[in-house]
């Protein structure tokens, strides 16, 4: 485009020519935008790894290079044991979350089961919601004896043992499962949902039972979707901080975040074991993701080919209660017994386990959010302003950077297109703790390290891909000739960008910022990383309540936190569809 | 290759079917008996019930009431509380969106309802193979499905759905998802396929020269009812109302009054307007009309002759006025319309014609081309 503005009466000389088609603004604006994200994305995970290389002299005063740390991985008391947990807990997870996920979203696309218009949003609810503070729900519901569930059941059958314990590796299991279900619900769901119903009936017309055709013939076709979500779930537990961190490591189950994480920060740290047990964990993530994008999700079977198909229901007769009353049961122990713990929790001056009616205070809320009282805690009321900030700011910025990445990948063919494309896809693949990390090292003695930018930095860098995958469907599904006819209607570049492409990809422009607001909010494993004295986020509020407070002022803020994401999905709900999750 | 339905034991026969979706009917008091071998197409505009026929008889609709046999076994009989599911009928179905399964290979596709009925392997690999070349695939046997063309899996899902010899096919529009070349080339082959196996067939389109071209019987089918049953001529020749005549190729309907009868022959007056002349026409059928009852005169365009003079001497029948409104050219041949009073009537011209738009033209036509429908 550029080249023919040009006189073509100038005189040049061949070789100024060659350099002026190369310097086109395409390409010069492309590479430039290319380079910058890569200082934000590889420069950390390089730093990472070359420091994963510096031994700490046992004094820590020096550092020499070599491969101590990664010695030390294998012969230390606790990180083989880490390993093993973060392990068995991710399996467990994964195949709790799978087996949640893929039977509700079969609930809830393919049978007659009651009021399933209604309940799909309440099943995807657990999404939204830090698992963090449903461990801390989880704790509070299911600890042996200060357990609310506990309680119930002694009281009510006049038992002296604990219907269950929740604080050991069972436990994450449990809440990072139904946690993460939603994940593989909605890679299944579409699918299922839109899958062409003659794929099925020519199966049945064929001669196959219903059993068959569903063992040969649907779950095969839903399986990319099942195992990128199983992918995606085992990757997402191996990089949760906030359960394990609740729920086992106080009890003796370390996993390798929470060992990361006594290595990054406290009177031992030892940033480069830390760096080298993050460089472990990012290897197995990015592998395991690396083969999701590369084998598993391009075999997705287009079962759909663009008609309004209405998918076979199955008629489950009776059956069609127990699979309603499955339903809810999920969404009572995903979403309303843990929000209904935490209220009750946080009413409490102190948690002994029983609901004392003559002791109800608000001094809780009191304490963690009205922060211009003297006696409000500090890094409460720091983290709501702080995360604010990070949320409003850090979406926006985000959603600029994918829009220009977006807009640079699908609308134009300079030099840097193809680098911003991989560069886009490579902070999917690594644990939010493990760019932690790689951020902390690169920052450390910089000015912006104890200040909001590097945890803004951290999230942009980690969560920029899903806004502009958000961006990248829509502008996918919009035509090139759409902003060629603005073109061709004599409207310059940007005028064409501001009047025709950017309206057209508002929804996707919303979504992404919503969905991107409302992980900012819940934000733990990065900000736990990066976090100075007040640089405090909400999450890590939390954690310094559960840490040094009480059980009742960490529940109160924990509402606040889920009552700030509650309206952040209803307008998610709202202003954008189901699609924009999966993106 | 025609069979009369009466002389042999029905392959399929349908009775008194009715299916209705909530308030609305699908299908209404549909019966048909197809012989073995027939190939019976139900034709028809979208949402006049003919894929819920269709659908009702491959079981994957249940009727409200009525009866489908298929062979001598009763496959649905709500009355009767008799439900046979889709994979106990013995039937083949090919979909309009192919459904060939892209998680298979072409040979796992076709093979899928041998390994269901448990053939042993050698069988499944020799009539897998024989179906595979009767549909001229058997090169592809070993490639996925996503990597063929539309009329490759077309052709995938034909061979899936005769592999194992079943007692009907049951062909949902099977060809709409086609381009125009490749539609014609696979209609033929379907028609070759059906008569080299030999087997009973129940087609169903809304493309008229499909059913025509493919059918020994068309059932015609509007507003959940059948409209006509025949063969492509009769339906063609002797369409019974408007409806059909209108649906099954062109036709000018003029609607008019009948003012007397002689025979055959019917004396039909189809008034004008603004102070035009009404037409005096002399036209066949129209049995049951009392004089002064209102009729639709149909007329098929290639049956009327154009004159640029008025046409002298006899033997010309019906003899019209009108003004050209335009012309189409279409290679072979043009398509015009001429208004003749208030009404426009179609016609075809074979030979190159130089008319210009208002030119006035007579329009001839004999008796017998004439035809008197009652609704």
């Amino acid at each position: 485009m550029t080249t023919e503005a040009l006189s073509p009466t100038r005189e040049r000389s061949p070789l100024n020519n060659r350099l002026r088609a190369m310097l086109t603004q395409e390409n010069i604006i492309t590479l430039v935008v290319a380079i910058i994200v890569a200082g934000a994305v590889v420069v950390p995970l390089a730093v990472l790894f070359v420091s994963s290389f510096k031994v700490l002299d046992p004094l820590g005063w020096d550092t020499t290079w070599g491969f101590g740390n990664y010695v030390e991985m294998f012969t230390d008391r606790i990180i083989p044991k880490a390993f093993l947990n973060t392990l068995i807990i991710s399996s467990g997870s994964t195949i709790l979350a799978t087996f949640l996920g893929v039977s509700l979203a079969w609930i809830n696309a393919r049978t007659n089961c009651p009021g399933r218009d209604y309940l799909e949003p309440y099943n995807l609810i657990p999404f939204f919601l830090s698992p963090f503070i449903g461990a801390i729900a989880w704790h509070n519901l299911g600890e042996p004896q200060t357990g609310l569930l506990n309680n119930w059941v002694r009281d009510i059958f006049g038992v002296d043992w604990a219907l269950i314990n929740i604080d050991n590796i069972y436990g994450v299991i449990w809440v990072t499962g139904i946690f993460f279900a939603p994940l593989v619900y909605l890679f299944v769901v579409g699918s299922l949902r839109r899958m062409d119903p003659s794929l099925e009936d020519s199966a049945r017309t064929t001669g196959a039972g219903l059993i068959r055709t569903t063992m040969t013939i649907t779950l095969p076709l839903v399986m990319p979707g099942i195992l990128s979500g199983a992918i995606i779930v085992f990757v997402t537990s191996a990089g949760e901080f906030g359960v394990p961190f609740k729920l086992s490591a106080p009890y003796g189950w370390e996993t390798l975040t929470t060992q990361i994480f006594s290595k990054a920060v406290g009177d031992d740290a030892n940033h480069f074991l830390g760096a080298a047990m993050s460089m472990a964990l990012g290897i197995i993530t990015v592998l395991l993701i690396w083969i999701q994008q590369r084998y598993i999700a391009p075999r997705s079977f287009t079962t759909v080919t663009g008609k309004g198909f209405r998918p076979n229901v199955l008629d489950l007769g009776p059956w069609r209660w127990v699979a309603f009353g499955y339903n809810l049961m999920f969404i009572a122990v995903a979403v309303v017994l843990p929000i209904v713990c935490l209220i009750i929790v946080s009413l409490h001056p102190v948690w002994t386990g029983k609901i004392v009616w003559a002791d109800i205070t608000t001094i809780n809320y009191v304490k963690t959010l009205f922060w211009w009282r003297p006696d409000a805690i500090a890094a409460a009321t720091n983290g709501i302003v702080n995360s604010l900030i990070l949320a409003f700011g850090g979406a926006s910025i985000a959603m600029v950077m994918a829009l220009v990445i977006s807009y640079m990948i699908h609308r134009t063919k300079g030099f840097g297109v193809r680098m911003l494309d991989f560069l886009s896809v490579v902070p999917i693949g690594f644990p939010g703790i493990v760019l932690a990390m790689g951020v902390l090292v690169t920052y450390i003695q910089t000015p912006i390290y104890a200040t909001l930018w590097i945890l803004m930095l951290a999230y942009i860098t980690r969560f920029f891909p899903y806004g502009q995958r958000n961006i990248s469907s829509i502008m996918l599904a919009i035509s090139e000739e759409l902003d060629q006819s603005s073109r061709m209607a004599g409207a310059s570049w940007f005028t064409t960008l501001w009047r025709i492409t950017i309206p057209l990809l508002k929804p996707g422009l919303f979504a992404g910022w919503i969905l991107l607001f409302i992980i900012f909010l819940r934000e733990l494993s990065i900000s736990i990383i990066l976090f100075t004295t007040g640089t405090e986020t909400l999450s890590v509020g939390v954690y310094y309540l559960t840490n040094f407070e009480n059980e009742p002022l960490t529940a109160a803020l924990s509402m606040a936190q889920t009552v700030l994401l509650l309206i952040a999905i209803y307008a998610f709900r709202r202003f954008a569809g189901r699609e924009a999750l999966t993106a | 290759m025609s069979m009369n339905a009466d002389t042999m034991d029905p392959k399929v026969s349908i009775n008194h079917l009715y299916k209705s979706y909530g308030e609305e009917t699908a299908v209404k008091d549909f019966n048909l008996d197809i012989a073995p071998g027939e190939f019976v197409t139900l034709l028809g505009p979208s949402g006049c019930g003919k894929t819920t026929t269709l659908r009702c008889v491959a079981g994957l609709e249940r009727p409200e009431a009525g009866e489908i046999r298929i062979g001598t076994e009763t496959v649905v009989a709500p009355e009767k509380d008799i439900y046979l599911f889709p994979e106990h009928r013995n039937i083949g179905m090919v979909f309009q969106s192919y459904a060939v399964w892209p998680h298979m290979t072409v040979f796992d596709n076709v093979a899928y309802g041998l390994r269901v009925r448990r053939a042993s392997g050698a069988e499944i690999k020799r009539r897998t193979m024989n179906a595979l070349e009767l549909v001229g695939l058997d090169q592809q046997a070993d490639r996925f499905a996503t990597k063929l063309s539309g009329g490759q899996r077309q052709r995938v899902a034909l061979a899936r759905a005769i592999v194992y010899e079943p007692e009907v096919i049951l062909f949902d529009e099977p060809l709409s998802n086609l381009d125009a070349k490749l539609r014609e080339q696979m209609r033929d082959e379907i028609v070759r396929l059906q008569k080299e196996v030999g087997i009973t067939s129940i087609f169903v389109t809304h493309d008229q020269s499909e059913a025509l071209v493919m059918s020994d019987r068309v059932v015609v089918m509007d507003k959940a009812v059948i409209q006509q049953i025949g063969d492509p001529q009769d339906i063609y020749a002797n369409p019974v109302n408007s409806f059909v005549a209108n649906f099954i190729g062109v036709t000018s309907l003029l609607e008019g009054k009948l003012l007397s009868r002689d025979g055959e022959v019917c004396d039909v007056e189809v008034p004008g307007a603004n102070g035009h002349d009404g037409l005096r026409i002399q036209a066949i059928g129209g049995e049951g009309a009392q004089a002064g009852d209102k009729l639709f005169l149909s007329l098929r365009p290639e049956d009327i002759t154009l004159h640029l003079d008025k046409p002298e001497g006899t033997g010309h029948g019906n003899v019209v006025q009108g003004n050209v409104i335009d012309t189409i050219y279409l290679g072979s041949f043009l398509e015009g319309r001429v208004r003749v009073g208030e009404h426009e009537i179609g016609i075809q011209i074979d030979h190159y014609e130089n008319l210009t738009p208002g030119q006035p033209v007579y329009l001839s036509f004999q008796p017998e081309h004439g035809l008197c429908l009652t609704d």
